[in-house]
């Protein structure tokens, strides 16, 4: 589950290899490594938003020649970050949208109106179809701490 | 009959509901009945969730594993974003003893629990292992002439880093599918590429997930696709919805069709592109649409010939 970044001898192929650097100057996920190799939090406004941009591709990590696990690395900085409260309004939003319906992407007018076109049931077969196993999510979510995580926060 | 558990996620069954549809009736015309996954959530999405809490992410995906247990059925998934949240998921309980039994704590609180007696597999990977390029070649009855941009997505790859499939060069075994139902699978400008929108951030920052797809569909029209075939509605969603949204924002005039890989051997398997839901991207796909019928027509009076 840990990941390995000690690894990282700051060589830049990661950088050079990623898509999302390309079209965000900003992002830098060798510099997100190295800070948080040497403990610099990364809460500095700086590098939030940026964590959150990695689109979880892995070139980085195909293109590392030390072998590191760039991805779970990012991931965990994003958690810590997000445990924080720095998490990005688009992304409590999803969270919400899991936490009331079972689905990140729910049911909307269109989607319905295609299955029934289709002749499928209007709400797929899922947790949309069930209370019960609605309840079943809210109660694992709930748990875990995950109501907390998306929270609005408080003024 | 040979039974799996179809797993749908989010972005299938919601948006794009003709996968769902083409995904069974192509499994079934091949002897393997998909039956649903009754009570399935999010995967969670690998990216994002897996992201801001990764516990709450492996339970949401342990429970999903767990409704599968209960049928002993393996999970088939449709979608290169759940293949990767449900195997990595159940690799990890699998090989962690005490990550097990936390996550199963939880589970019992709701009368579930993991016991890691089932695979989690992806369409495409299935089809070419277990069913193999021959097989659906044979069930294809209407051969399809176009010319195909494969998009592979990280997370098909990914995943299967590990396996048999020789992915420490290029990979081919999509295209072999792709292939097998007549059509080509044009080469193209960084083909193993990322569409941009996972890991959150489509949500996050629209605009560079769409310069990403943006290049992505330049190469694609370069090389004189007739259309995108993919293997996750996400990938999808981006690619139709994207590229509408690619017109508006960068002024440009794409029109490729997108198809999941089950649309494409629905098609060539004779069912009708409406039934398929091809008729409902976002992007136009009525001129797709009529070459494919002329097309399949044409085949038939070949053979009546
Ligand atoms: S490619 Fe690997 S070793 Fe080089 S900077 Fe990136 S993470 Fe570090
Ligand atoms: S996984 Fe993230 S950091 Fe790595 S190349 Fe892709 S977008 Fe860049």
């Amino acid at each position: 589950m840990s990941s390995n970044i000690e690894r990282c001898y700051q060589c830049g192929q990661c950088t050079a290899a990623c898509p999302m650097a390309e079209q965000e100057q900003a992002y830098k996920i060798r510099r997100f490594l190295q800070m948080e190799k040497l403990g610099l939090k990364s809460e500095e406004p700086m590098d939030i938003p940026f964590i959150f941009y990695c689109t979880t591709c892995y070139k980085c990590q195909d293109n590392c020649p030390q072998g590191v696990k760039i991805v779970d690395g990012l991931l965990s900085i994003r958690e810590a970050a997000v445990r924080d409260g720095n998490i990005l309004p688009a992304h409590r939003k999803i969270g919400q949208m899991l936490m009331d319906s079972g689905h990140a992407v729910p049911g909307n007018e269109d989607g319905k109106k295609r299955r029934l076109q289709l002749g499928l049931d209007e709400m797929p077969p899922t947790v949309a179809s069930s209370e019960k196993q609605l309840n079943d999510i809210k109660i694992l979510l709930n748990l875990s701490g995950f109501d907390q995580i998306v929270a609005e926060e408080k003024a | 009959m040979r039974e799996l558990s179809l797993f749908l996620g989010c972005v299938a069954p919601n948006r794009y509901p003709g996968i769902e549809v083409a995904a069974k009736k192509v499994f079934s015309t091949l002897g393997v009945d998909l039956a649903d996954l009754d009570g399935a959530s999010c995967c969670p999405a690998p990216g994002v969730f897996r992201s801001l809490d990764k516990l709450t992410w492996l339970t949401l995906a342990s429970r999903n594993i767990t409704l599968s247990e209960k049928k002993s059925d393996d999970i088939l998934t449709i979608c290169n974003g759940c293949f990767s949240t449900l195997k990595d998921a159940n690799d990890m309980l699998k090989e962690d003893p005490a990550l097990k039994k936390d996550v199963n704590s939880k589970l019992a609180e709701i009368g579930h629990e993991f016991r890691g007696t089932q695979d989690v597999r992806h369409v495409v990977e299935y089809l070419y292992q277990e069913i193999g390029v021959d097989k659906v070649r044979e069930a294809v009855t209407k051969p399809l002439h176009l010319r195909v941009a494969v998009h592979y997505g990280c997370h098909l790859i990914h995943p299967l880093k590990d396996s048999k499939l020789g992915l420490a060069g290029k990979p081919t075994f999509f295209d072999e599918l792709v292939e097998a139902t007549g059509a080509t699978s044009v080469d193209y400008e960084d083909k193993m590429s990322c569409c941009g929108a996972g890991g959150g951030a489509r949500t996050a920052i629209l605009d560079a997930t769409l310069k990403i797809a943006n290049k992505k569909l330049e190469h694609m029209t370069e090389a004189g696709a007739d259309c995108i075939v993919d293997a996750c509605p996400f990938c999808h969603l981006q690619f139709d919805a994207g590229q509408a949204e690619i017109n508006q924002k960068f002024a440009k005039n794409y029109n490729l069709p997108v198809l999941h890989y089950t649309q494409l051997l629905g098609l060539a398997m004779g069912f009708s592109p409406e039934e398929l839901g091809i008729a409902m991207n976002t992007v136009d796909t009525s001129r797709f649409i009529e070459k494919v019928k002329m097309d399949t027509s044409g085949n038939e009076v070949c053979t009546i010939v």
